[in-house]
């Protein structure tokens, strides 16, 4: 209703105008976008390689191998693994960072500066830089925590803790991501909710859990949304970080994509299993846009 | 006094998240001024640098190794990748904000839904397109995926500043007698000027960063990214001088380290609008 208000008066413009300036656009993506997500899915069903450059149709087969092997299965697994463990803590801890910066302590826009760096980073840098931090003979942060008394794990070198120095770096560099969204959205909370909450004797943690953390829940989804969707999808970090090992205990699907199609040059199968995840995506995407559509109509 | 007390522990975290946030980069720091034994040798490195080792690991890296030389390559393709994106989205971005047409929702989200493609999927296709036009380890080969993968971003982020442009603006400038298209070229796009710098900012760094395709597309040295470069010097595969992988490191930070403090408030403002439209 609102929407409809706001357009009228509006002239309804010729489809000319729309096609000259949306055009290009569609076309662009159309090319270099669309096309080889649809080649992908040909590839896909043939036994492509790099030796042979015809590659013939083998239907089903290349998703059928995939469903038998536990590879696939082993970073389905890790995939599945990592993207949750690092969304929710970064979900948990960005939401405290934004609380906390919400305390507007002098100094913090400075300390606010600093965290934006990370997600700037190509995660090839991130990675070699952890690799450094955490090296196990003359890395600071082992002896960081020796100088404390506590004995370091096998960060990158053991098939238990690879992963989760893999889901840490993860949310050193993407915390402040979702730490952004939320104080973005917690400063543009209007103040007078919270003063009449005080008037009506709330405490702080009343407030927190019973106005705060609501306010700022459509918020907190869309971040976690987000960031489950890029950390799904994310590849680099793996290849800087662990490059898959050790054992395969960090190989995700990304990297396993990567690894049948750039390395062992198996197009047709690396095709697939890069599909699957598209699958996958194509769904969450649906999820998010939704979101995103009621989130346009409410700012409308 | 418990207010004090509270006061004093609040600024206490502060300190440890900005350590948590910023160590890691001077740490790298210090290991790039060090000889390749020294790191071995120094638990914790110490203050105290010998400066020739420190031009001869930056020179190495720099000079020796290429990074210069990548670096260019980078601004180049990031630099004209950038702005055939920006030439295309900005006028997509300004019919979803402005014109009203049947199935513009769905437009705009098979659109943005291309921002969450993962990389893996159209990396070989991509490469086996580029090498069939014959543009296979070149700039172009680059540019062309690249300015695929920053629209629907830089579309995104338009609509968002784009939207917050009020309407009575364009409609005074249609009732004057100006085209639709003249419209957004005089009117909007000197004032949606923060908009297309958040929006250019993103896609360059996206760019900047991008690893997998150009993994494939770009064969010889001379043409290699940043990224990559910086990839094949301390690729995780071998092993590798530490040194020299600090350097690397430092070399690759310090030009988005420098770029983001001059616009930080711009920063900012791209990854909540990008995010929170």
């Amino acid at each position: 209703m609102e929407r409809a208000g706001r357009w009228r008066g509006h002239r309804f413009l010729p489809s000319r105008d729309v096609a000259l300036l949306l055009g290009p656009c569609v076309l662009y993506l159309t090319a270099f976008s669309l096309f080889p997500l649809l080649y992908s899915l040909r590839i896909s069903f043939t036994d492509l390689g790099a030796a042979d450059s015809s590659g013939d149709w083998v239907g089903l087969a290349n998703y059928a191998d995939l469903l038998a092997d536990q590879f696939f299965w082993n970073a389905a697994v890790n995939t599945a693994v990592m993207v949750s463990a690092a969304v929710s803590i970064q979900v948990v801890l960005g939401t405290a960072l934004a609380l906390f910066f919400n305390l507007h302590l002098r100094g913090s826009w400075l300390v606010r500066g600093v965290l934006i760096l990370p997600m700037l980073l190509t995660p090839i840098v991130v990675g070699v830089m952890w690799r450094a931090l955490l090296n196990p003979d003359w890395g600071i942060v082992n002896w960081a925590l020796e100088t404390v008394g506590i004995d370091s794990p096998n960060w990158l070198g053991s098939t238990e803790w690879a992963i989760r120095t893999v889901v840490l770096v993860d949310v050193w560099q993407w915390t402040p991501f979702v730490f952004l969204i939320v104080f973005a959205r917690l400063q543009a909370l209007p103040r007078d909710i919270f003063e009449a909450a005080e008037v009506d004797g709330a405490g702080r943690r009343g407030m927190l859990s019973h106005i705060t953390i609501p306010l700022l829940l459509p918020a907190i989804t869309f971040a976690a949304i987000f960031r489950a969707i890029d950390a799904f999808r994310s590849f680099d970090l793996v290849y800087g970080l662990s490059y898959g090992g050790p054992a395969r205990s960090t190989t995700t699907l990304s990297f396993l994509a990567f690894q049948n199609g750039f390395q062992f040059q198996n197009y047709g199968y690396a095709a697939a299993t890069s599909y699957v995840m598209v699958i996958a995506l194509i769904l969450a995407t649906t999820l998010l846009l939704r979101r995103v559509r009621v989130r346009r109509a409410d700012a409308l | 006094m418990s207010r004090r007390l509270e006061r004093l522990v609040a600024y206490f975290l502060l300190v440890i998240i900005a350590i948590v946030g910023f160590a890691p980069f001077v740490y790298l720091l210090l290991l790039s001024g060090k000889r390749r034994i020294e790191i071995l040798a120094e638990v914790p490195p110490d203050l105290d640098f010998d400066w020739d080792v420190v031009a001869r690991n930056y020179r190495e890296v720099i000079e020796a190794q290429g990074m210069l030389g990548f670096a260019l390559n980078s601004v180049l393709v990031v630099g004209i990748a950038t702005l055939v994106s920006l030439i295309i989205a900005v006028p997509a971005a300004y019919a979803f904000s402005r014109l009203r047409f049947r199935g513009a929702d769905t437009w705009a989200s098979t659109i943005l839904s291309f921002r969450f493609m993962p990389p893996v999927a159209v990396a070989i296709p991509i490469f086996l397109m580029i090498r069939t036009i014959g543009l296979s380890d070149s700039y172009p080969g680059l540019i062309l995926p690249y300015v695929a993968f920053t629209l629907p971003l830089i579309v995104w982020i338009m609509i968002g500043f784009l939207d917050e442009i009020p309407r009575e603006i364009d409609d005074a400038a249609l009732v004057d007698g100006c085209g639709r298209i003249e419209v957004l070229w005089r009117v909007l796009l000197p004032l949606a000027r923060p908009g297309i710098i958040v929006a250019a900012i993103f896609g360059a760094i996206f760019i900047w960063n991008e690893f997998l395709v150009a993994l494939y597309v770009v064969n010889s040295r001379d043409l290699q990214t940043v990224t990559l470069g910086a990839a094949t010097l301390v690729s995780a595969q071998r092993p590798i001088d530490w040194n020299i992988a600090a350097t690397v490191g430092i070399v690759t930070v310090v030009p988005i380290f420098v770029f983001s403090l001059f616009i930080q408030r711009y920063i900012v403002r791209g990854i909540t609008a990008g995010a929170v439209r």
